[in-house]
């Protein structure tokens, strides 16, 4: 790294990466944008990058349109059932599969990991979630995805990496197994619980393929959901448009779907830099094992 | 290190007391099955039951008697799957655009990776990175909010092509772009997320071999394709046969979310045919679970196929 001239290939690179950005950056600030524009506006001025006149009015649709509000709700709720099930049932089965040889050890891990290589996929899953009487509950969502194989591993590993004498002085004093996981091992993983939680917490957010199937009542639909029926609404309405039918889009509908999205995004986007933090850790981990 | 068969070297010793050996083995350890007993419920009715109802690939299924009353018909469901030409159609589909992910997909988060270690602009690297990996933690119905706005007859994309005099394009719209769109729009999520793995495989590289390369008076260039690469080598070898385990069932949400009537067409991929022909029509739900078995033996396969890879070429394989 002597060379501290700027070449011809930083220019290269630089460009490069900086366009790669813009590329990223513009489609969702293109989506801010119409967000806040008005209808007029956006017809008259395809590529503003400002509106002249910010307006509300697209929010204010979307929030007395109400779905938006019933999707955060469900969401919410998914949310705060969901991922303490997945750490309660990770963690604890993560700490325990990490112990030392014990009958069946091998033949639990087998079965865990067999699980990676072979699933019948979501029809499957369908019938069993519908004989079990879950269809239409949030239950059916929260437990469908209860334990990720991938995560119960990272965390198997970190377990793995502790020294077992601190378990073992701990038990020589009579603490029970349930015990030195929350006294001992938790306090000591700290790293890898917000990594996980986090991952947890994302994929719950954006989770909508199992509601869609599992939850067939408008009143029980997550954001994600709702998010694709306004998408899809939008979507019609502008196809219509373009074929020449003469359509009253008294609602721009355009910008009601770029509020929702901007609505889904802004929680993301909030935690996004604590999930920055975390992730990379998270994906060295699994880095360093392979 | 998993010894668990108590005494089973001992090969004198009687069942019996094998089995109490195993007892007291199995009572000294019950805190420990305490804990895995939650995780393993979990799996046994969210994974392993299902695993069993696959066993409707081989029944006709009739909604009062359940997955497992319904009365066994042998191979028929599997002679009416595979007299669906849409079926076969699907399943080439899908092999055909993933092995397109690997040839126009794959390559790019290396790149992206080579360019950002390369690139020499201080603290305002982290920012590009931060820009590039958010995509990634977004769904792709956010996504396709995006993406359909930008990309739409009206969108921004058509609007600057058109300031350049250059005609619209049905970008959401066309048969013949539904694939470049798929592979511009995944990497376009995916890279920057993916591109770490392979940042972590440069930072490992030993610095000595960059500084006798530079005494030698070797250009920048030469030491990406003499250095990096090759040390990265292993990487970059082990994820593409772990995404060769991926052909059959990678990239539904994607497709899900982007495809419209107007490329229904060459947007069936096989999860797609799973969808429709359970979700939006009467579903013949025996139907679905042979065409569910047919779709998870072929993954098992490709992945069993991917592992043996990966650890022939040194890497640790999926489940190590």
């Amino acid at each position: 790294m002597k060379s501290k001239r700027f070449e011809l290939l930083d220019a290269v690179i630089t460009a490069f990466l900086v366009i790669f950005a813009l590329s990223i950056i513009l489609p969702f600030w293109n989506v801010v944008v119409i967000s806040f524009a008005t209808q007029k506006e956006y017809m008259l001025r395809p590529l503003m990058m400002f509106p002249k006149t910010p307006s509300l009015e697209s929010y204010r649709y979307l929030f007395r349109d109400g779905r938006i509000l019933t999707g955060f709700g469900t969401t919410l709720k998914i949310l705060v059932l969901g991922v303490p099930v997945n750490l309660f049932l990770t963690t604890s089965m993560a700490y325990g599969l990490s112990r030392t040889a014990f009958p069946f050890k091998k033949l639990l891990l087998g079965a865990v990991l067999l699980t990676m290589l072979f699933n019948g996929g979501i029809i499957p899953l369908y019938l069993v979630v519908k004989e079990l009487g879950l269809t239409n509950s949030l239950w059916s969502v929260v437990l469908a995805t209860g334990v990720n194989t991938f995560y119960l591993i990272l965390m198997r590993s970190y377990f793995l990496s502790l020294p077992e004498s601190l378990m073992e002085s701990a038990r020589l004093d009579g603490a029970g197994e349930w015990n030195i996981l929350l006294r001992i091992v938790l306090p000591l993983s700290m790293p890898i619980m917000a990594t996980i939680t986090l991952f947890y917490a994302v994929d719950r957010w954006n989770e909508w393929y199992n509601g869609m199937i599992f939850l067939r009542k408008a009143s029980l639909k997550p954001l994600q959901l709702v998010l694709r029926e306004i998408i899809l609404e939008a979507q019609t309405l502008a196809q219509a448009e373009t074929s020449g039918a003469s359509v009253e889009d008294p609602l721009f509908s355009n910008g009601m779907k770029m509020s929702a999205v901007v609505v889904t995004i802004v929680p993301v986007m909030c935690i996004f830099p604590v999930l920055q933090k975390h992730f990379v850790k998270g994906v060295m981990v699994g880095a360093i094992k392979s | 290190m998993n010894r668990v068969k108590s005494g089973a070297g001992s090969g004198g010793k009687t069942l019996g007391s094998r089995l109490s050996l195993l007892k007291t083995a199995v009572w000294k350890n019950r805190m420990v099955y305490t804990l895995i007993l939650p995780g393993l419920l979990w799996y046994i009715v969210f994974t392993y039951l299902p695993m069993g109802g696959l066993s409707l690939a081989f029944k006709t299924y009739k909604a009062n008697l359940g997955i497992w009353a319904s009365p066994w018909v042998g191979l028929e469901n599997f002679r009416f799957v595979f007299r669906d030409p849409a079926f076969m159609d699907s399943v080439w589909r899908t092999l055909f655009i993933n092995i397109g992910r690997m040839v126009f997909e794959f390559p790019f988060p290396v790149l992206l990776a080579v360019m950002i270690n390369e690139v020499r602009l201080g603290r305002s690297k982290k920012i590009l990175q931060s820009v590039f990996t958010f995509p990634h933690f977004l769904s792709w119905i956010v996504l396709s909010g995006v993406l359909t706005n930008v990309l739409a007859h009206d969108g921004l994309v058509n609007n600057l092509m058109a300031v350049f005099g250059m005609e619209k394009f049905s970008f959401l719209g066309s048969e013949l772009f539904f694939q470049p769109l798929l592979y511009i729009t995944a990497s376009w999520k995916g890279a920057g997320w993916n591109a770490i793995i392979y940042m972590a495989a440069i930072t490992g590289i030993d610095l000595e071999q960059y500084e006798a390369a530079e005494i030698d008076g070797a250009s920048r260039l030469r030491k990406i394709f003499y250095i990096t690469l090759p040390n990265i080598a292993p990487t970059i070898v082990v994820m593409f046969i772990l995404a060769s385990g991926r052909l059959m069932t990678q990239g539904f949400d994607q497709v899900f979310n982007l495809s419209n009537p107007a490329v229904q067409s060459v947007a069936e991929t096989l999860d797609m045919y799973i969808y429709r022909i359970t979700f939006q029509s009467a579903p013949d739900f025996g139907f679905s679970m042979a065409v569910s078995l047919f779709r998870s033996i072929i993954n098992m396969i490709l992945l069993i196929m991917a592992d043996r890879g990966a650890k022939m070429m040194g890497g640790d394989g999926l489940f190590a």
